[in-house]
C-alpha cells in the first residue's frame, strides 16, 4: 500500500516568519516561508550569506519559535512541544552536520560520534559499539581513538556526519557542510548525506551557498532575504 | 574521562588551582589540629586530675579564664567535714621565666607533692617535683627555650632546677609549669593563699551529698564534680578559641569556593562552543550538569590528596620552627576537612552553572 504523500512529511511550514529585535531594530531573518520536508528526501536551500537559511534550519531544529505563521516537525505543531520533549527529540530524531564540524576537542573520534546516543540514554559502551559501525560506513572506523586536532578537514567533516547519523535520525539538518572542505571532500559528503536520505528513507535538509550541491538534491529551494524565491528540482 | 581531559588541557591552570584548594584545605586542617591541640593542651590538667571535687571562690567556675584567691583557713575547715578524705590546695598563678636576656610567661601551678593531686598530667621526662627548689616545665616550651632536664630557670629571684617535662600541658598561648605549693605561695609573697582545692570524697560517698555538705559548712564557696568543672573550662577555652577558629575556616572555605567557581566559570566559558553544540545536539540537562560537578570533584579531591601529603611534613616543620603551637591530627579531622571541601565544590559547581544556563543552543550556529 502506498502511503499518502501527506504521511511522509516531517517538517511543515505554513506562512511562517521569524523576526528578530523589536520596533526600530526589528529584522526579519525569515519571511512568510511554506514548505515541506519529506522522508526519502534531500532538499537543498540555497542562497547566500545572510539569506535566512540558517535561521530557517534552527526554526526547524526546535531551537527556534516562529514569530508568525505554523509549523510542524515531525507532525506535532512545534508550539505543543515542552522544552524537554523538544531536547529528547533533537536527540533521537534529528541530526546535525555544521560547516566547522564542531567535534568536541576533548573527545576521540569514537566518544563524539558516540554522544548523542549517550544524550538518548543507553550506556557508553553500547553507544559506541553503535557509534563504531558509522564510522566504518563514513570509512573512518581507523580514527575511532584520534581526538579531532590530529585530523584533516575532510577528516572531521566524515567524523561529524558519522556523529549526526549514529542516533539513526529521521531528519538531518546540515548548516553549510561543505563550506570548509575542498570540492572532492565536499560532493563526498554530500553524496554520504544523499545516500543516507534514499536508502535509509531519511530527510536531509542542507543550507549552502554551494550550487555544485544542487546536483544530489530533489529539491532546491532558493533563499534571499529570508524569503524562497523558488523551487526547483 | 571526559571531566579529566578537560581539566588536564590546561595543565598550568590545573596545577595552581590544586595547589591553591590544597592550601585552603591545608589552612582547615590546620586550623582543626591547632584546635585539638589548644583544647586537650588547655584541659588535660583537668582531664586527668583525679581530684573529685573541685572548691573554688564563689562565682569562680573555671581556672583558664577566672580569678578565685581561698585562704587557707578554707582547707582547714574542709578537712573537718566528715565525708570529705583528703583535701589539697593548688595555687594557679601567672609567672615570668628568666632564661638569660629571655623572659617567658608561664601558668606556674603550686601544689602539694605529698598528695600528688594536681600535679603535672604527664611526664614525658624525668619526675614530679618533691622540694620546692625544683620546677617541671611542659616539652614544648622546653623546646622553644632549650631547657633540658637538670637546668636551672629562674623565676624572679628564685632558681629551680628542672626535674621533670611534662605533656598535655601546652595550651597554645601559654603553658604550665610545676612547683611546690609553698614555692608558689613565697613567690606572691602570700604563704597563706590558694587558688582552689582540690577535694576526695570518702569511698562511696555521694558526691552530691558531699558538694551540699561542703557548701552548708562554708558558705561562699563553688563545688564542682570532676566533669562539670572539666565541662566549664572546655566551654571557657572554646568561648575564646572557637570565633577565631571558625573566622579563619570561613575564609577558607570562601577562598576555595572562589577558585572552585571561577576555574569552572573559565573552563565553561572557554567551552562555550562544546556546550552549545551538546545541547543543540540534544544533550540532557542532567548531562552538562554532571560534568560540571564532575569537574569540581575531581578537583577537591586532587586538592585534598595534595593537602594531606603536603600536611604532615608541614606542621612537623611548623613545630620545629614553634614548638608552642600544637597540633593534634586525626582521621576524623581529615575526612571532615575533605568532606567540606568536597561540599564546597558542589557549591562552587552551582555557581558556576549560573555560566552554563546563559549558554544558548543557537550560538552553534553562529
Amino acid at each position: 500500500m502506498k502511503i499518502p504523500e501527506t504521511k511522509r512529511w516531517i517538517v511543515q511550514l505554513d506562512h511562517v516568519s521569524k523576526i528578530f529585535g523589536a520596533n526600530e531594530h526589528k529584522t526579519a531573518a525569515v519571511r512568510n516561508i511554506s514548505l515541506t520536508a519529506s522522508l526519502g528526501e534531500l532538499l537543498v536551500l540555497l542562497g547566500p550569506s545572510g539569506s535566512g537559511k540558517t535561521t530557517l534550519l534552527t526554526l526547524i531544529a526546535g531551537l527556534l519559535k516562529p514569530t508568525s505563521g505554523h509549523m510542524s516537525i515531525f507532525g506535532r505543531n512545534i508550539d505543543l512541544y515542552p522544552p524537554k520533549d523538544l531536547q529528547a527529540l533533537r536527540a533521537r530524531q534529528i541530526g546535525f552536520v555544521f560547516q566547522t564540524f564542531l567535534l568536541i576537542d576533548s573527545l576521540t573520534v569514537i566518544e563524539n560520534a558516540a554522544l548523542v546516543l549517550q544524550f538518548t540514554g543507553k550506556p557508553k559502551s553500547d553507544s559506541q559499539d553503535h557509534a563504531r559501525r558509522f564510522l566504518k560506513q563514513c570509512q573512518i572506523e581507523h580514527l575511532a581513538q584520534k581526538f579531532p586536532a590530529m585530523l584533516s578537514q575532510g577528516e572531521k567533516q566524515r567524523v561529524a556526519v558519522a556523529r549526526a547519523l549514529s542516533n539513526n535520525p529521521d531528519l538531518i539538518i546540515a548548516d553549510e557542510p561543505t563550506g570548509s572542505l575542498e570540492t572532492k571532500q565536499g560532493l563526498h559528503i554530500i553524496r554520504l548525506l544523499h545516500e543516507y536520505a534514499k536508502e535509509l528513507d531519511r530527510c536531509v535538509i542542507v543550507a549552502s551557498h554551494d550550487i555544485r550541491i544542487a546536483e544530489l538534491a530533489d529539491r532546491v529551494l532558493r533563499m534571499e532575504d529570508g524569503a524562497l524565491l523558488d523551487t526547483c528540482k | 574521562m571526559h571531566s579529566i581531559r578537560i581539566l588536564i588541557s590546561q595543565p598550568t591552570r590545573l596545577v595552581l588551582t590544586i595547589a591553591g584548594i590544597a592550601l585552603c584545605i591545608i589552612l582547615m586542617l590546620f586550623l582543626l589540629s591547632v584546635y585539638h591541640g589548644v583544647a586537650d593542651g588547655s584541659v588535660e590538667y583537668i582531664r586527668q586530675n583525679r581530684a573529685d571535687l573541685w572548691v573554688l571562690q564563689r562565682n569562680a567556675w573555671n581556672i583558664l579564664r577566672c580569678s578565685s584567691i581561698l585562704g587557707t583557713a578554707h582547707g582547714l575547715a574542709l578537712r573537718q567535714i566528715p565525708d570529705v578524705h583528703s583535701v589539697s590546695a593548688v595555687l594557679l598563678l601567672l609567672s615570668t621565666v628568666k632564661n638569660g636576656d629571655q623572659m617567658a610567661t608561664i601558668y606556674l601551678v603550686g601544689f602539694e607533692p605529698q598528695t600528688g593531686l594536681g600535679g603535672p598530667p604527664h611526664l614525658v621526662e624525668g619526675r614530679s617535683v618533691l622540694h620546692d627548689d625544683e620546677i617541671v616545665i611542659d616539652q614544648s616550651f622546653a623546646a622553644k627555650y632549650h631547657f633540658k632536664l637538670r637546668d636551672v630557670v629562674k623565676i624572679q629571684d628564685d632558681t629551680l632546677q628542672i626535674v621533670g617535662i611534662s605533656a598535655g600541658t601546652n595550651a597554645f598561648v601559654i603553658q604550665y609549669a610545676f612547683v611546690t605549693l609553698h614555692r608558689a605561695q613565697s613567690l606572691i609573697g602570700f604563704p597563706n593563699i590558694v587558688t582552689c582545692y582540690l577535694v576526695k570524697a570518702r569511698q562511696g560517698k555521694d558526691l552530691i551529698e558531699v558538694s551540699k555538705e561542703i557548701r552548708k559548712e562554708i558558705p561562699n564557696l563553688e563545688v564542682y564534680d570532676h566533669d562539670t568543672f572539666l565541662k566549664n573550662n572546655i566551654h571557657e577555652m572554646e568561648s575564646g578559641f572557637l570565633p577565631f577558629i571558625y573566622t579563619i575556616a570561613a575564609i577558607g572555605v570562601v577562598v576555595l569556593t572562589a577558585i572552585l567557581s571561577l576555574l569552572l566559570s573559565v573552563n565553561i566559558l572557554e567551552r562555550r562552543k562544546d556546550f552549545a553544540v551538546m545541547k543543540t545536539l540534544g544533550s540532557p540537562k542532567g548531562f552538562l550538569t554532571f560534568l560540571i560537578i564532575k569537574q569540581a570533584l575531581l578537583l577537591s579531591l586532587a586538592g585534598s590528596i595534595t593537602a594531606v601529603i603536603f600536611f604532615f611534613p608541614m606542621i612537623e616543620g611548623i613545630k620545629k620552627i614553634s614548638p608552642e603551637v600544637s597540633a593534634k591530627t586525626s582521621v576524623e579531622q581529615i575526612m571532615t576537612v575533605i568532606f567540606v571541601a568536597m561540599v564546597t565544590s558542589l557549591l562552587s559547581s552551582f555557581i558556576s552553572m549560573q555560566r552554563l544556563r546563559r549558554i544558548y543552543p543557537l550560538e552553534a550556529f553562529s
